[in-house]
C-alpha cells in the first residue's frame, strides 16, 4: 500500500490538470519491458510539481520530488540536478521538521551523490533515529559506509536492508557488495535476481549493465555482449551500457565502432569517467584526445560547482594531463577523507606514475585487500609490484589480469603481456 | 612520498622504454571500474507486484455458508494495449491468513506462488503474436501458472492446486476479443468446494485520492472523482466453506474470523547463499482493515507495520499509541475547527486492533466482531492485532448499504469487506469519532463525494469486475466516461445498483442470529449521523 498514496496523489494530480503524463509506468512493464522512451522520469517529475502546486503542504510529496530530481541526476548523470533535488528535500524538511525519515534519507542519498560520504552516513544514521525500518535509509547508509572504505559496516548496512525489504534496490547493493569482496558467483545470482524484479526500463538497462560488467571483469565476453543487447533493448540511452559497449568494441579490435558507443555516452553524460575513456581511444586510435581532455575538465569543474567534491576525478584529470606528482597528491587527499579500495587503487597507480613505486605498494595491497576480482585491478597491483620488485607478486598479478580478461584494456593489455615476457624470460 | 627506491628507478627505466616503443601508458590514468563516478544503484525503486492495496472478506451472498476472501496487488495497471503488462512476481509469496482464536496468529494460512511460462524466445518483447481466444492459445507469449497451498493450525502445507492458469492482462480488444472468457476458464474450482482465481481484474477500490490531502493542509473542495477509476490490478480471489476457516470448524458457534494478506520473499544473505522461495521469509507488505496505512500509521511507522506480523501489533507501543492518538482528527481540527476527539481513542482501538466487542472493555457496547465472542475462545490468549474481521453469521444483507455498520448494515464494513463499502467515508467518519462523540463533521459529510465504483462487480465468484481495456490516459478515454464503462461491463455504473440509505434501512437493524445481539447502539448512533450526513448531501448536491 505504501506506493500506491504517492503515485495515487501525484495521478491524481496529473488528471486534474490534463496532463496526459502516463504515471503508471513505474508500475507497469516487467518483466521485459518493450524498448520505451524515458519520459517517465520527467513525467513524474512534472506530475509532483503540479501535486506541490495544489498541495504544497504535502510534505512526502516534497520528498518524493527531492527523489526525483536525485533519480534524474542518476540516470542522466547531470549533476545540475543536486540544487533541485536539495531545494525539495529542504522544503519538506521545512513543512515537516519531525518524524521526516523520507526527507533525511533523502538528503542523504544527495550528499553520497556528491560524495559527501560522512556527511551522508550522518544524514542516514538521523533517518534511521525517526524510522528504524527505513530499508532506503539503510541503502544510503551502505552506500556511505561502502566509499567511506568501512567494508564491514557496509555489509551490515546492506544485509539490514536486505531484511527489511529484498528487492532491486537491495538485490543491487548485495550484489555489489559480494562483487567487491570477490564473491562473483553469487553477485551474478543477486544481480539476476534484481533484474527479475526490474520494471523500470532504466532500472532494467542498470541490472543488465552489470551484469555485463561481472562477466567483463572475468573475460566473458560473450556474456557480457549479451547483456549490453538485452539492456539496451530495455533502454536504448542507457549510458553505462553504451560505455561499457565500448570496451567490448575496443577488445574485438573495432576503434571506430568503440569510439561511437562512446560518443553516444559523452552526448548524453559528459562525465570525467567517460570523457577519459574516450579520449584514452582517441589516443589509441591515433587521433588528438586533447578535445575530449577539455571537456572532462569542464565536467569536473560542472559537478564541484553543483557542490560536488571528486579529488578522485581531479586525479585522473592530473594523470591525464601528465602531472603524475599531482594526480598523486589528489588521490591521497582522497584517501585522507575516505580509505575505499577504489581510492587505494587510484592512489597506487598514480604514485607509480609519479616514481614511486615503493609508496605505491601498501595501497595496491590495499586495493586488493578484500579479494575483488578485477582485471584492471590485478593489472595495477602487478605492474606496482614489478616496480617495487616483487617479481612473484608482479607474475602471479599480471597472469591474473591476463587470465581474466586477456583484452581488459586497449592500452593497458598489451603492455601486461610485454612485461609479463619480460619478467618470465 | 619516499625516495625513490632501486626498484623504482627500474621501473622507470621500464616505462621509459614502453613510452619509448610507442605505447601509451598510465599516462591516461587507470581504466578502473569507475573513478570519479561511483556507484550509484537505484534507491527508491516501485515495486508494484508485491504492493498489496485492499483486501475484502465477506459472506458469499449467492452461495450460503461459503466466504471469499479476496486481495490485490499491482496498483495503477493501465491498459494500454501496448507491450506493458503485469505480472505476478515470481520471487515472491502471496498469502492471505485467517485467526479464529484471536492470538493474532494464523490459523489457516492460503499460499499462492507463480511461474512463468515465456515463450517469447528473447527475441520480441510482445505480450502476445495475434488474437488470444483462451488461455492456452499460442499466441499467448508470456504466461503464468500459480500453485496453491493450505496450512491449518500450523501443520505442513498441502498443495491444493497447481499449474492453475492465471488471467493476462487485458492488453486491448483486437489482441483479447472476448476476455470474459478467459476470465471464466481462470475461475477454478477445487476439491471441497474451493473456488480459486488469479489474474487481472478492475481495481474494486473507488475513492479519491485527494481526500487525503486533509493530511496537508488541504482541504475536500475538489473530490468527488474516482481516481483509480479505468485501472486493473492483479487480484487473488478464494472462496472456501466456513468451516475450513472457523474455529474448531463450527461456525455457528464461533463465527469470527479475523483476516490479512502478505507478500514475502526470500531472506537474502550477502553473507552466503542466495536462498530459494522455500527458505526463510521477509514480509514486504501486509493488508487487514482498509486505510490503515493512510489514516492510522504514520509515515515513519509504515515500514514496521508492514514489516512485522499481526501478533507483534500490540508489542510496538507507537503503533497502539497512534491508533489511540491518531493525527488525521487533529490535522481536520486545523482546517475545519473541529475539535479532535480526546485521547485515548478506544473506539478505535476496538475497530482495528479488537474486533468490536463488549469484552475487551471497550466504549461500543455490541458484540460484532471480535473473536472474543467466539464461544471456544480463550480469553487469555487475546491478542490485539490490526486485521479485518468478519462474523459469518451476520446474514447476507438484501440491499446491501455503502455505509456498512454505521448505516445499521451489520454485514458490511468494518465487519469484513464487501467490494461496495464506501471504506473512505466510513473510515473519515469513524476517526473523527462518530461511535464516541455523536457528532458529525459537516464539512466530511459528504467524505470523498465517490460512492461507487466505476464499474459493476458481478454476481457470483470472483465478484470482481473485468479488467478495464482502454488506456486511463488515452486521448479517448479523456473526453469522457470512457474508461469508466470501457471495461467490458455489462450494466451501468454501480451506483444505480446501491440503495439509497434510508431510515428504515438502519432503523430497523438486520436480524443477528449469531452473537451480535446488542447492536442497536451502533445502528441507531452511527446509523443516525450517516443519515444525517447523507440527507444534507442530498439536500446540498443536486445528484448527477
Amino acid at each position: 500500500m505504501r506506493v500506491r498514496i504517492v503515485l495515487g496523489v501525484v495521478l491524481a494530480a496529473t488528471l486534474l490538470l490534463g496532463l496526459g503524463a502516463v504515471l503508471g509506468r513505474p508500475t507497469g512493464g516487467a518483466p521485459a519491458a518493450a524498448p520505451a522512451e524515458r519520459p517517465q522520469a520527467t513525467n513524474r517529475l512534472a506530475a509532483l510539481q503540479e501535486r506541490l502546486r495544489a498541495v504544497p503542504g504535502d510534505w512526502t510529496a516534497w520528498a518524493a520530488l527531492g527523489e526525483a530530481y536525485l533519480e534524474q541526476a542518476r540516470i542522466s548523470a547531470d549533476p545540475a540536478y543536486y540544487p533541485k533535488a536539495e531545494g525539495a528535500l529542504r522544503r519538506s524538511l521545512e513543512v515537516r521538521p519531525d518524524g521526516n525519515a523520507d526527507a533525511l534519507a533523502g538528503l542523504g542519498a544527495l550528499a553520497n551523490a556528491r560524495h559527501d560520504f560522512a556527511g551522508a552516513r550522518t544524514l542516514a544514521e538521523r533517518a534511521l533515529a525517526v524510522n528504524a525500518w527505513s530499508d532506503t535509509a539503510y541503502g544510503v547508509l551502505a552506500d556511505a559506509e561502502t566509499q567511506l572504505g568501512h567494508p564491514e559496516a557496509a555489509t551490515a548496512a546492506v544485509q539490514r536492508m536486505l531484511d527489511l525489504r529484498p528487492g532491486l534496490a537491495s538485490y543491487t547493493r548485495g550484489s555489489y557488495d559480494l562483487e567487491q569482496h570477490g564473491k562473483r558467483t553469487e553477485a551474478v545470482a543477486l544481480m539476476r535476481l534484481a533484474l527479475s524484479t526490474a520494471t523500470a526500463p532504466a532500472d532494467v538497462a542498470f541490472c543488465h549493465q552489470h551484469l555485463g560488467s561481472l562477466a567483463w571483469a572475468a573475460g566473458d565476453v560473450a556474456t557480457a555482449a549479451r547483456h549490453v543487447s538485452l539492456g539496451l533493448a530495455a533502454d536504448p540511452g542507457a549510458v553505462g551500457l553504451w560505455q561499457l559497449k565500448a570496451k567490448l568494441d575496443a577488445a574485438a579490435g573495432d576503434l571506430t565502432l568503440a569510439l561511437s558507443s562512446l560518443d553516444k555516452v559523452v552526448a548524453r553524460t559528459p562525465t570525467v569517467d567517460a570523457l577519459l575513456d574516450r579520449a584514452r581511444l582517441l589516443q589509441a586510435a591515433g587521433e588528438d584526445p586533447s578535445s575530449s581532455f577539455a571537456l572532462a575538465r569542464a565536467a569536473h569543474a560542472l559537478f564541484t560547482a553543483n557542490g560536488g567534491t571528486d579529488d578522485l576525478g581531479a586525479a585522473s584529470l592530473a594523470l591525464a594531463s601528465g602531472d603524475a606528482a599531482g594526480a598523486a597528491r589528489l588521490a591521497l587527499a582522497e584517501w585522507d577523507r575516505r580509505q575505499f579500495g577504489e581510492v587505494a587503487d587510484m592512489v597506487a597507480w598514480t604514485l607509480l606514475a609519479a616514481g614511486e613505486p615503493g609508496a605505491a605498494l601498501p595501497f595496491a595491497r590495499r586495493a586488493n585487500a578484500l579479494g575483488q576480482v578485477d582485471a584492471t585491478l590485478a593489472y595495477h597491483y602487478g605492474m606496482v609490484a614489478h616496480a617495487a620488485g616483487l617479481k612473484d607478486t608482479a607474475l602471479v598479478q599480471l597472469r591474473l589480469a591476463l587470465a581474466l580478461n586477456p583484452t581488459f584494456s586497449p592500452t593497458d593489455a598489451p603492455i601486461a603481456v610485454r612485461t609479463l615476457a619480460a619478467l618470465e624470460s | 612520498m619516499t625516495t625513490p627506491t632501486r626498484a623504482g628507478r627500474r621501473w622507470r627505466a621500464t616505462a621509459a622504454a614502453l613510452v619509448a616503443a610507442g605505447v601509451a601508458f598510465a599516462g591516461l590514468g587507470p581504466g578502473t571500474s569507475s573513478a570519479s563516478s561511483h556507484r550509484e544503484a537505484p534507491l527508491v525503486a516501485a515495486d508494484p507486484a508485491v504492493d498489496n492495496t485492499d483486501l475484502y472478506a465477506f459472506v458469499s451472498p449467492e452461495r450460503a455458508g461459503y466466504v471469499t476472501f479476496i486481495a490485490n496487488w499491482q496498483p495503477f495497471s493501465e491498459p494500454d494495449g501496448g507491450p506493458n503488462f503485469y505480472p505476478f512476481a515470481t520471487d515472491a509469496v502471496y498469502t492471505i491468513n485467517v485467526d479464529n482464536d484471536g492470538d493474532a496468529k494464523a490459523d489457516a494460512v492460503f499460499r499462492w506462488t507463480f511461474q512463468n511460462i515465456d515463450r517469447r524466445g528473447g527475441d520480441t518483447f510482445l505480450y502476445a503474436n495475434g488474437p488470444v481466444t483462451s488461455l492456452d492459445d499460442e499466441n499467448l507469449l508470456f504466461r503464468q501458472t500459480y500453485t496453491l497451498e493450505s496450512s491449518f493450525h500450523g501443520e505442513p502445507f498441502k498443495t491444493r492446486v497447481t499449474g492453475a492458469p492465471v488471467a493476462p492482462s487485458r492488453v486491448g480488444k483486437a489482441t483479447m476479443p472476448d476476455y470474459g472468457k478467459l476470465r471464466a476458464e481462470a475461475d477454478k474450482r477445487l476439491p471441497g468446494g474451493w473456488n480459486v482465481y488469479a489474474g487481472q481484474a478492475d481495481d474494486p477500490f473507488f475513492l479519491d485520492l485527494r481526500v487525503f490531502d486533509l493530511l496537508y493542509g488541504g482541504d475536500l473542495s475538489g473530490v468527488g472523482r474516482d481516481t483509480l477509476a479505468g485501472y486493473n490490478v492483479n487480484s487473488i480471489a478464494l472462496q472456501v466453506p466456513f468451516s475450513d476457516v472457523a474455529l474448531k470448524g463450527d461456525a455457528k458457534r464461533n463465527p469470527v474470523i479475523g483476516i490479512w494478506s502478505t507478500t514475502e520473499r526470500a531472506k537474502t544473505r550477502v553473507t552466503g547463499q542466495v536462498g530459494p522461495v522455500t527458505g526463510e521469509k521477509v514480509q514486504v507488505s501486509r493488508l487487514g482493515n482498509p486505510l490503515v496505512n493512510e489514516v492510522v500509521v504514520p509515515a515513519s511507522l509504515k515500514d514496521a507495520f508492514n514489516s512485522i506480523s499481526p501478533d507483534k501489533d500490540a508489542g510496538i507501543p507507537a503503533v497502539v499509541a497512534r491508533v489511540t492518538d491518531p493525527e488525521l482528527p487533529k490535522l481536520i481540527e486545523s482546517v475545519y475547527k473541529v475539535p479532535a476527539p480526546a485521547a485515548p481513542r478506544n473506539d478505535l482501538v476496538e475497530i482495528f486492533l479488537t474486533g468490536i466487542t463488549t469484552k475487551a472493555g471497550g466504549p461500543i457496547k455490541a458484540d460484532l466482531n471480535s473473536q472474543l465472542d467466539n464461544a471456544d475462545v480463550v480469553a487469555a490468549n487475546f491478542r490485539p492485532a490490526e486485521m479485518l474481521r468478519l462474523n459469518l453469521g451476520v446474514p447476507v444483507a438484501a440491499q446491501p448499504n455503502r455505509l456498512g455498520v454505521l448505516a445499521g448494515d451489520l454485514q458490511g464494513f468494518p465487519n469484513g469487506r464487501r467490494l461496495t463499502d464506501d471504506v473512505v467515508d466510513i473510515a473519515v467518519q469513524a476517526v473523527e469519532g462518530a461511535a464516541q462523540t455523536g457528532k458529525l463533521v459537516e464539512a466530511l459529510a459528504a467524505g470523498d463525494k465517490v460512492d461507487a465504483n466505476d464499474n459493476a462487480f458481478g454476481g457470483e465468484f470472483p465478484y470482481l469486475a473485468l479488467p478495464n481495456g482502454v488506456s486511463v490516459n488515452s486521448p479517448v478515454s479523456k473526453g469522457g466516461s470512457a474508461a469508466g464503462t470501457s471495461g467490458g461491463s455489462p450494466s451501468a455504473t454501480a451506483a444505480a445498483a446501491q440503495p439509497d440509505t434510508t431510515p428504515s434501512a438502519f432503523e430497523s437493524g438486520t436480524g443477528m442470529t449469531a452473537v451480535a445481539v446488542s447492536t442497536s447502539a451502533i445502528a441507531a448512533g452511527l446509523g443516525t449521523l450517516l443519515f444525517v450526513g447523507w440527507w444534507r448531501r442530498r439536500r446540498g448536491q443536486p445528484q448527477p
